[in-house]
């Protein structure tokens, strides 16, 4: 299926990575599709840098491998990272040289890139002012939007960001989603990791949730944030009421923390479970719908918020 | 396969090492050092009382001799200062992690290596060569200071022609590129700088001091030198002595044998070449499977 192989423009196979007996990353099956603003969340050793580093090939699987644009990376690397931008976590640059001149090295190793396109990068990040200033003398903030300049200077399909907001104050992540939300719509695939689950939530359509180097799950936020519904009640008779609810095939989960009950389910169908707790005679005291946000459908799939509790 | 860099990413590495001061440094090193023995070793001995130290001096300062003691001492002075160079224009990258920024645009690490090489030769091929200027221009006023004819001439016949001289400086360069290659090699395997800086002085060093003990043994242990680089870049050296005489003051630290203890020239030029490859095979072989990290 040629038309499926190019749609998909970021894909693992069974990627793994083995650092001695470190299992850091296991048997993970990726899926990027274009014009997918991607999220890869997931807590601080997940693998979330070790599978960009397998990505763009700064270091070799132990097993599996990586297709980007439907080409195997293993044969056509070179190629495939032609058509891609990243922004590493914490990005190096030459300090002795200008910003712009770090842009000029850059633009050299991807085919060249016009003093034009070089003047609206540095615009659209920013930078316009200290462009010309050694990068020895950039704030932490000022060498990610550099960063973001030599990813984007080339135009790429597909561009590859491990934690890009590290070091950003507040009002420089709000433009960095804000710019991140219009390559989306400009249709640009973006790929991007996180351990910030406000900001991917905010940023991203799709997300995968990685966790001692095995994806958890993938999808589309909107249906992340159906699966994180819940209504949360006060109930005559909680003992029982957790068995009525948790014969209902369309609750997802019940837990109950004294007399609160915290039941998954879809939000509209509150009518539906207070009728049936009525029908075995137990009655509400109390009935609210849960924020549903990424954050809880974060900890509910790691499991780390009962660790937590 | 190797990609061949295109005159773009050249340009980039050239970029980079220029606005770095070590070059700089490491010129004006070959600068002070064609000063001093040109002026010191040359010129100032010679005006002594000792009429072998003269002849010594003569040989180190005038015009054309003054060519074998500068190559002499600038192929071994040269190698250790191309070694730092190589060292360090490697290595840092790996400090600074730019590394990764080079290999995350698509380019091949073959070509990255390559393109690094090709920088080094061209910024230590264009300082050598603007220090031996510079060393010439000391030699000529050195004796015109001393008012001797400046000629290329030598009183045993024909002096050395343009084409000779080429070779000459052909003869020393070719002898530093091993010990490059070498810094090179360390630079890429360790990934830092302080191991190919130390390591290649360390080499040279030992190297020379090796091949004096060899020597001075005898028999079959003098025979193992024809496996060194040190002993090999000597008996291509040897071809740049101007009237086959060794007797000039080089601040090379090492023995100058009659050329007829020392391999032949071409066999010495097999050796050092099988020494390159050897390096360059090793530093390609491990940048191309290395995991790059930040």
């Amino acid at each position: 299926m040629p038309g499926a192989t190019t749609d998909v423009v970021l894909r693992t196979v069974g990627l793994s990575k083995r650092y001695g007996r470190l299992l850091a990353l296991s048997d993970l099956n990726l899926e990027v599709r274009r014009g997918q603003v991607y999220g890869f969340l997931g807590p601080n050793g997940a693998g979330k840098t070790t599978t960009i580093a397998l990505t763009l090939g700064l270091i070799a699987p132990s097993r599996g491998h990586v297709e980007m644009f439907g080409l195997d990376t293993r044969a056509h690397l070179a190629e495939a990272l032609r058509r891609a931008g990243a922004v590493l976590e914490s990005p190096s640059f030459y300090p002795l040289l200008s910003g712009r001149d770090n842009l000029r090295v850059w633009a050299a190793l991807s085919g060249g890139v016009s003093e034009k396109r070089l003047d609206e990068v540095i615009d659209l990040v920013g930078l316009q002012a200290r462009g010309r200033d050694k990068v020895r003398t950039y704030s932490l903030g000022m060498k990610q939007r550099l960063g973001l300049a030599a990813a984007l200077m080339h135009d790429p399909e597909l561009l590859v960001l491990d934690e890009p907001t590290n070091g950003l104050d507040p009002a420089g992540m709000r433009e960095f989603r804000q710019l991140i939300r219009g390559l989306g719509q400009m249709g640009k695939t973006v790929f991007v990791s996180s351990h910030l689950l406000g900001e991917v939530e905010q940023m991203c359509d799709h997300v995968g949730i990685v966790k001692q180097g095995s994806l958890l799950t993938q999808g589309s936020v909107e249906m992340m944030l159906r699966r994180s519904e819940a209504l949360e009640m006060r109930v005559t008779d909680p003992d029982v009421a957790v068995q009525v609810l948790a014969a209902l095939d369309w609750v997802r989960g019940v837990k109950r923390e004294g007399d609160c009950l915290t039941v998954e389910a879809p939000r509209e169908r509150a009518a539906e479970l207070s009728r049936a707790l009525a029908e075995h005679q137990i009655y509400l005291f109390e009935l609210r719908p849960r924020d549903s946000s990424l954050e809880e459908f974060f900890l509910e799939v790691t499991g780390d918020n009962v660790a937590n509790r | 396969m190797t990609t061949w860099p295109t005159a773009s990413v050249l340009g980039a590495e050239l970029l980079k090492v220029r606005k770095r001061w070590m070059p700089y440094v490491l010129f004006l090193v070959m600068l002070v050092g064609a000063a001093i023995q040109i002026w010191l070793a040359g010129y100032a001995s010679w005006q002594g009382d000792d009429p072998e130290f003269q002849i010594n001096a003569l040989r180190t300062f005038t015009l054309p001799w003054s060519l074998a003691p500068l190559l002499d001492s600038g192929q071994f002075w040269g190698a250790i200062l191309v070694g730092i160079l190589a060292a360090s224009t490697v290595a840092t990258e790996h400090t600074w992690g730019t590394v990764r920024q080079a290999l995350i645009r698509g380019q091949p690490r073959s070509q990255y290596l390559t393109a690094k090489l090709l920088g080094i030769i061209v910024i230590a091929a264009v300082s050598l060569l603007l220090a031996l200027g510079v060393g010439v221009a000391f030699s000529v006023a050195a004796t015109a200071a001393a008012n001797l004819p400046i000629t290329l001439d030598i009183p045993t016949g024909d002096g050395p022609s343009v084409l000779g001289m080429a070779l000459m400086v052909l003869r020393s360069g070719y002898g530093i590129v091993p010990y490059g290659l070498l810094a090179f090699c360390l630079a890429v395997v360790g990934r830092s700088t302080t191991l190919g800086v130390a390591g290649i002085i360390v080499f040279m060093f030992a190297e020379s001091i090796v091949l004096a003990i060899l020597g001075g043994i005898g028999g079959l242990a003098a025979d193992a030198r024809a496996f060194s680089i040190g002993h090999n870049v000597v008996a291509l050296l040897a071809v740049n002595r101007i009237g086959g005489f060794a007797d000039y003051n080089a601040f090379a630290p090492r023995d100058r044998p009659p050329a007829s203890e020392l391999p032949d020239p071409g066999v010495a030029a097999l050796v050092l070449a099988l020494y390159c490859l050897a390096f360059l095979a090793i530093a390609f072989w491990v940048f191309q499977r290395r995991d790059v990290h930040a």
